[in-house]
């Protein structure tokens, strides 16, 4: 099937009345979550995980995963510029222009080129999708096991190094997330591994349990501990649509958003956290006014809103086509898939077209969906800000315990979850970055069955791992990457005691 | 935060060793030609204890910087309560049933950790445990826990 063929199908598919309706309710949950602070498009995805149970078809369930996601991409925008309060870790950067613009009483206009330039970048982002994913996917058809293990310990270790949070942590949140993969019957062997005599954990711990654990209850434990309350917004909006000369001003930083966020989306741990910093930082390198940087101006609000966009929608090529999640929302997407029966990877093509497709054509659709919700309802949405916190914490509880308990009726599932839901809640209060664990956890299988099968094919010769050109180019790739992190961070703490010598 | 931290590396360390210890001698590490269920868990363990052993030194060489703003005011008792009423919630949810349960837990969530007024509890416990209700069992059709008094 080609390209052009596959789409139209793809939109004969998304187009139906079912995936319209779910693609709709994605993009809303999204913006929703988007708007409200403290929980982001990882923990939803997590808490509404048990409803692809319910929901049956593969392709409407991703559809409306697919649609939270780049949906929360959105909807973080809006409290970054009314409120100096980023909805979304991906929007942080925006509240530094886009504050300032609110606060000259421009805040309409920051909304809208926000939304539009997401729009267009997120459109961008699919085109890639669309004829970037096929080809790579056609690769990634000649991998065995040595290019896999390749490819899933540096995407580990990627995920780690680009998180932005403390390497030591992140390093260690990974290697518990692979031991946390390892509970349970090992395939191979069929040895119990870590069960301490437990026979409902010879199953393994399930990954909806650990998800709706560490990024939902975790995320509303810590929450609880803040003494915030949400401020009542008095900004006045004004017009939405922005003027002709702030599209002039921003049409060339929406345009670098969205190659910069499309690239750094395919990065496994890049994301649109990442993206939108890079382009902040881009933008006022290259601005003829970089002074005006920090007091409100539009690029600095265009470039990073299209950047986490095209990263939001790029970062599911590594997924589609490798079956390799980049980041914790996606890993989310890939358990989805699990759960639905169908392995993401290079097979997911030519196995499933009508996922595939279907999921790509929904983006499209999805989108313009979202430069409807957000432009003209921006107001609503600001208006939720004034649910409590009290009310919308015991919501998510009741939905988290019903949630988990109806994947197995089992309620050994509910106290599994606690136990995440206080693993997650340490990770926090310790500053440990929680999106390595949900990464090390899906992956984890695959890197210890490649590992073993590689060691089995080449009679325990390690240079299987060197020998071969794809497999040896991602190998040197880690090792440049361990060296040249390890020579950075020594090569700052001998700077760093020179300087406090001096 | 950096006497906590020292504690959680030497957990991290000492519970390296004990996953290395238990791949070791319980799982197996089989040899390099056949890999046996211990080898990666070994490896992991391993890998633990070195980083446990790299933090501690890191934080030996770092300063603790307690200078700077106020940190904001964080209240660790409630999400302490609220895991603890989440537990007693999932226990009840097998004894008692979905519906009690449910009503009970939020009316003590509300007057607990949120400290709500009787009225506004009882309108909350009532409208958020019917709604689950009709979501879950009658929307999404999911199975959840019978009811003791049904019975």
């Amino acid at each position: 099937m080609d390209i052009f063929t596959g789409l139209i199908n793809g939109f004969s598919i998304a187009l139906t009345g079912t995936n319209i309706l779910f693609c709709f309710l994605g993009a809303l949950i999204g913006t929703a979550i988007g708007v409200l602070p403290g929980l982001g498009p990882a923990a939803t995805i997590a808490l509404l995980l048990p409803m692809t149970y319910v929901i049956g078809s593969p392709v409407t369930a991703i559809i409306m995963m697919a649609g939270i996601y780049y949906g929360a991409m959105y909807g973080g925008s809006t409290t970054s510029i009314l409120l100096n309060l980023p909805g979304e870790a991906a929007s942080v950067v925006t509240c530094i222009d886009g504050y300032q613009m609110a606060k000259k009483g421009r805040a309409g206009a920051a909304l809208g080129i926000s939304a539009i330039g997401s729009f267009i970048a997120g459109t961008v982002a699919v085109l890639g999708l669309t004829f970037f994913a096929p080809p790579l996917a056609e690769f990634a058809l000649d991998f065995g096991p040595p290019e896999y293990f390749a490819l899933t310990t540096l995407g580990l270790l990627l995920a780690v190094t680009l998180s932005g949070g403390s390497i030591i942590k992140g390093m260690i949140i990974l290697f518990v997330g692979l031991l946390l993969a390892m509970v349970g019957l090992d395939p191979i062997s069929g040895k119990i591994r870590f069960t301490f005599g437990s026979i409902v954990l010879q199953g393994g711990f399930d990954f909806v349990t650990l998800a709706m654990g560490v990024f939902g209850l975790g995320e509303i434990l810590y929450n609880l501990e803040s003494t915030l309350k949400t401020e009542i917004v008095t900004t006045k909006i004004g017009k939405v649509f922005p003027t002709l000369k702030d599209w002039a001003d921003s049409r060339w930083a929406i345009f670098r958003g969205s190659v910069i966020g499309f690239f750094i989306g395919i990065i496994p741990g890049g994301g649109a956290v990442i993206s939108s910093l890079a382009s902040y930082a881009i933008e006022k390198k290259y601005s003829k006014h970089p002074e005006e940087f920090g007091h409100g101006a539009i690029q600095g609000v265009a470039g990073p809103e299209s950047a986490n966009n095209a990263a939001s929608s790029s970062s599911f090529i590594p997924l589609l086509t490798l079956g390799i999640p980049g980041n914790a929302a996606i890993a989310m997407i890939f358990a989805a898939l699990m759960i639905q029966g169908i392995t993401p990877g290079p097979f997911l093509v030519a196995e499933h077209p009508d996922l595939f497709w279907g999921v790509i054509a929904s983006m499209y659709i999805g989108n313009a969906m979202l430069l409807v919700l957000n432009l003209p309802m921006v107001g609503l949405w600001v208006q939720m800000l004034r649910v409590p916190y009290g009310i919308l914490a015991p919501i998510i509880v009741l939905f988290t315990t019903v949630g988990v308990y109806s994947v197995q009726n089992q309620v050994f599932d509910i106290y599994s979850m606690l136990f995440f839901a206080a693993l997650g809640y340490g990770m926090r209060k310790l500053n440990f970055d929680p999106a390595p664990l949900p990464l090390a956890f899906v992956l984890g299988p695959m890197v210890e069955r490649s590992l073993r099968q590689s060691l089995l094919i080449s009679g325990g010769d390690l240079t299987i791992f060197v020998s071969r050109p794809i497999s040896g180019t991602l190998v040197a790739i880690f090792v440049l990457l361990v060296v040249g992190q390890t020579a950075f961070y020594i090569k700052r703490k001998m700077g760093g005691k020179k300087t406090a010598a001096i | 935060m950096k006497k906590y931290e020292r504690i959680t590396a030497i957990i991290t360390s000492l519970g390296g060793v004990w996953i290395m210890y238990y791949a070791w001698h319980t799982l197996k590490l089989g040899s390099i030609h056949v890999p046996d269920a211990g080898l990666l868990p070994f490896l992991c363990g391993a890998s633990l204890v070195i980083l446990g052993i790299v933090w501690i030194v890191i934080l030996q060489w770092k300063k603790e910087r307690e200078d700077g703003e106020p940190a904001e005011q964080r209240l660790w008792h409630r999400p302490l309560l609220s895991l603890v009423l989440m537990v007693l919630y999932g226990w009840a949810m097998e004894s008692v049933g979905y519906v009690t349960s449910t009503l009970i837990f939020v009316i003590a969530w509300q007057k607990v950790i949120e400290r709500e007024k009787w009225l506004k509890t009882m309108i909350i416990a009532l409208l958020g445990t019917f709604a689950m209700y009709a979501l879950f069992v009658y929307l999404l059709k999911v199975p959840i826990p019978p009811e003791f008094f049904a019975g």
